[in-house]
């Protein structure tokens, strides 16, 4: 049995690489086609994301195996790449080691952000489209769908998906879904262009948020933003009113004096019937005075300082939890491979069973054909000849099952062959 | 003869499933939770057979059988819609405020008068008016609780989420919208279950024969909790009149309001033993003064 992964990612390459090595979409059914092609006999699965190419690879027998070079050829021959741009930068992984990779990046261990959930669902992506290209085989198939049932387990067992830890996840996620019970008939002002603002404005419009308002002193800046998040303009000028009316307020421009003191917006809180509203201050110096905060009940006001306390811990919080995520996988990474070599073996247990049952049966029929006295006790005799023969074969299928524990054991599977003459 | 299980069993059981619960502070664990529902589970069973031994004793339900019943049957209740809303929701970490509440109504029940109520609902048609006054009663004192569970909840996020402070780990709270709500219809419910409640134990005593009447309008529970009642229905006008989003109000309201009523009711239980002057032992009516009995005797003590 040979495994095999060939890949880059964002720990060892560049993003400009990592763009030029990776597949589309409307790719993939192309990229598996010249797999198939190079690689007849082997099973391969293709994951690429933003921040990695994989490529695993997976083959019952030693014979015509893919090689790093191989596999780097393909990578070159299919983007049109010079493979001396980019050899360094691919990594190669073999055996267990390519078991536990997948199941450290499936638990979102190798992840840029540790503990993101979206990796998941982008390796059973992955694995989906090598079943539909029919390119995975027995082995891929155990192989991944071992690795989503251990990302599952990493993620309930650990704490290491939980917290977030980006500053609008933080911010929209762990305050504003608890301020308000739903989003598409809220109001979201975004005051300023800076690029938090575009972070938050993806989680609000992720958790529902229709209506964007966007003022900046500059107006073109503002039709701008408004039209690439389907928003409308606002006018700085009457910002005021804006302030009273929104639910939602994202303010970046980070301007100097204050943007909002506590006397307008407590003007402003007076034409909007005090109803609850969620301030999110990005902005450097901030744009909201603190003191907006103790207005009343109703007014919720985030600065980048508190917000990235709580990413702080979260981040903390979450490698604490490596260890415990580590130590998940190293047991499973041990499960699979027992698994795995104890499959290779099943075939020759199987086979040297058989041809031990045939014996058996021949001579006891040969044998009460000769003593029919014995028959009444048939079955006692051939209970013991059943023991007999069970206590001859533990030894070696033992020996089998404990060399599998350490890897597929071809040596004694070859003895095994010779000593009882078993055919294929 | 149905077997017997004591008090000590399911209160052992809800009093287990709550330290596994606060485990959940700690690490998040499927199998702690798991076992947590478990012995919530034998917990609610066990007193189902405890109140259903006990109401078959007294031959009554287990509403009307003995005010140690009635208190039980709160807890039961409270227990029910507890564990259904940790199995449909299971991040939602209600435990830490159902569990106080559960074990100290069984708390204040272990010490209250448990002779039945033979006497009280000697009448099949007292004992249907009587069934419908407790059952009233029972249920707007569990939505009292319930009021009062999301009031609590609803001021514990308000203040999380004035002072930027992260979500605890095991006590993920649902959005201040939906406490509000849950709150507010707790409330008015309460007060509506409660004022039948109150207007049928009314009835009740008005029709009842002055011969043998056991229910009086002096007694303390009645006046306490008609003034208790005044003062929520003063609340309710209050709020109905207010204009713009009162939310934290409406949590301190329940709070003051429903929790008052609930500490009233069960403060004045455990000091008299007892909601109603009729369900009295023989031992406390001989201890009373000669000329003062009320009616017939329990021969069933404590």
């Amino acid at each position: 049995m040979n495994l095999q992964v060939v890949y880059c990612s964002h720990r060892a390459s560049g993003l400009a690489l990592r763009e030029r090595l990776a597949f589309s979409k409307t790719q993939i059914p192309e990229a598996y086609a010249a797999l198939k092609r190079a690689f007849p006999r082997a099973e391969c699965v293709l994951l690429s994301t933003c921040n990695r190419v994989e490529v695993y690879t997976a083959q019952e027998d030693t014979a015509h195996v893919p090689g790093h070079q191989d596999l780097a050829r393909f990578f070159s021959e299919f983007h049109q790449v010079p493979v001396h741009e980019f050899f360094d930068d691919l990594l190669e992984r073999s055996g267990p080691d390519v078991v536990r990779h997948l199941f450290q990046v499936a638990a979102s261990l190798d992840s840029m952000v540790l503990g993101e959930p979206q990796i998941v669902a982008q390796v059973k992506e992955a694995y989906t489209l090598a079943q539909q290209n029919s390119a995975s085989g027995p082995l891929t198939n155990a192989l991944f769908q071992r690795a989503l049932g251990v990302a599952k387990r990493v993620r309930t067992e650990t704490a290491l998906a939980e917290g977030r830890v980006s500053i609008a996840s933080v911010a929209v996620g762990d305050f504003g879904r608890r301020i308000f019970d739903r989003f598409d008939d809220k109001t979201v002002l975004i005051i300023g262009a800076g690029e938090m603002a575009v972070e938050a404005v993806r989680y609000l419009q992720a958790e529902g948020a229709r209506q964007i308002w966007v003022c900046n002193r500059t107006f073109d800046r503002a039709l701008a933003l408004a039209q690439e998040w389907g928003g409308q303009v606002r006018p700085f000028e009457r910002l005021d009113e804006w302030l009273a009316q929104a639910d939602v307020i994202v303010s970046t421009t980070g301007a100097e004096p204050c943007l909002v003191p506590r006397d307008r917006f407590r003007l402003a809180r007076q034409k909007g019937a005090y109803k609850p509203v969620f301030v999110l201050d990005l902005g450097v110096p901030r744009d909201f005075d603190p003191a907006i905060r103790d207005l009343d009940d109703n007014v919720f006001l985030y600065c980048i300082d508190d917000l990235q306390v709580i990413c702080e811990q979260n981040r903390r919080a979450r490698q604490r939890e490596v260890d415990r995520a580590l130590g998940i996988i190293d047991q499973e990474v041990d499960r699979l491979m027992g698994e795995l070599h104890h499959q290779a073996t099943g075939p020759i247990i199987r086979r040297l069973r058989e041809q031990w049952r045939q014996v058996v049966d021949q001579e006891t029929r040969r044998l009460f054909q000769r003593l029919p006295h014995l028959e009444k006790d048939r079955a006692d005799i051939e209970r013991s000849i059943e023991q007999m023969v069970n206590k001859l074969l533990h030894p070696p299928l033992e020996a089998l099952r404990d060399e599998a524990r350490e890897g597929t054991p071809h040596g004694l599977l070859d003895a095994m062959r010779r000593l009882f003459r078993l055919s294929d | 003869m149905m077997p017997h299980t004591s008090i000590i069993c399911f209160l052992a059981s809800y009093l287990v499933a709550f330290a596994l619960e606060l485990t959940r502070f700690r690490t998040t664990s499927r199998w702690g939770r798991l076992l947590s529902l478990g012995f919530a589970g034998a917990g609610l069973l066990a007193q189902t057979w405890y109140l259903l031994n006990r109401g078959h004793e007294a031959s009554l339900p287990p509403l009307l059988a003995s005010t140690h019943d009635w208190m039980l049957v709160v807890a039961w209740l409270v227990m029910l819609v507890y564990l259904v809303m940790a199995v449909l929701n299971s991040r939602l970490n209600l435990g830490v405020f159902v569990y106080p509440l559960v074990l100290a109504l069984i708390a204040v029940a272990y010490k209250l008068d448990q002779a039945p109520n033979t006497e009280l609902y000697a009448a099949q048609a007292r004992r249907n008016w009587g069934l419908l006054h407790a059952s009233l009663l029972v249920f707007g004192v569990v939505a009292a609780a319930a009021g009062c569970v999301s009031a609590l909840m609803y001021l514990l996020q308000h203040r999380r989420l004035k002072t930027s402070h992260a979500e605890r780990q095991g006590l993920q709270m649902p959005s201040l919208p939906r406490l509000a709500s849950v709150n507010r219809w707790a409330f008015l419910l309460s007060f509506l279950l409660l004022t039948l409640g109150y207007a049928s134990g009314l009835l009740l005593t008005f029709s009842a024969p002055s011969a043998g009447s056991t229910v009086e309008l002096s007694e303390p529970i009645v006046i306490l909790s008609g003034l208790v009642w005044l003062v929520l229905a003063g609340a309710l006008g209050w709020l109905l009149v207010q204009r713009g989003p009162a939310g934290r109000q409406v949590a301190w309201l329940t709070i003051v309001g429903l929790g008052g009523l609930l500490m009233a009711i069960f403060g004045l239980q455990l000091a008299t033993g007892h909601l109603h002057r009729g369900g009295r032992t023989a031992t406390q009516v001989q201890a009373q003064p000669r000329g003062h009995e009320t009616g017939p005797v329990t021969e069933v003590g404590r």
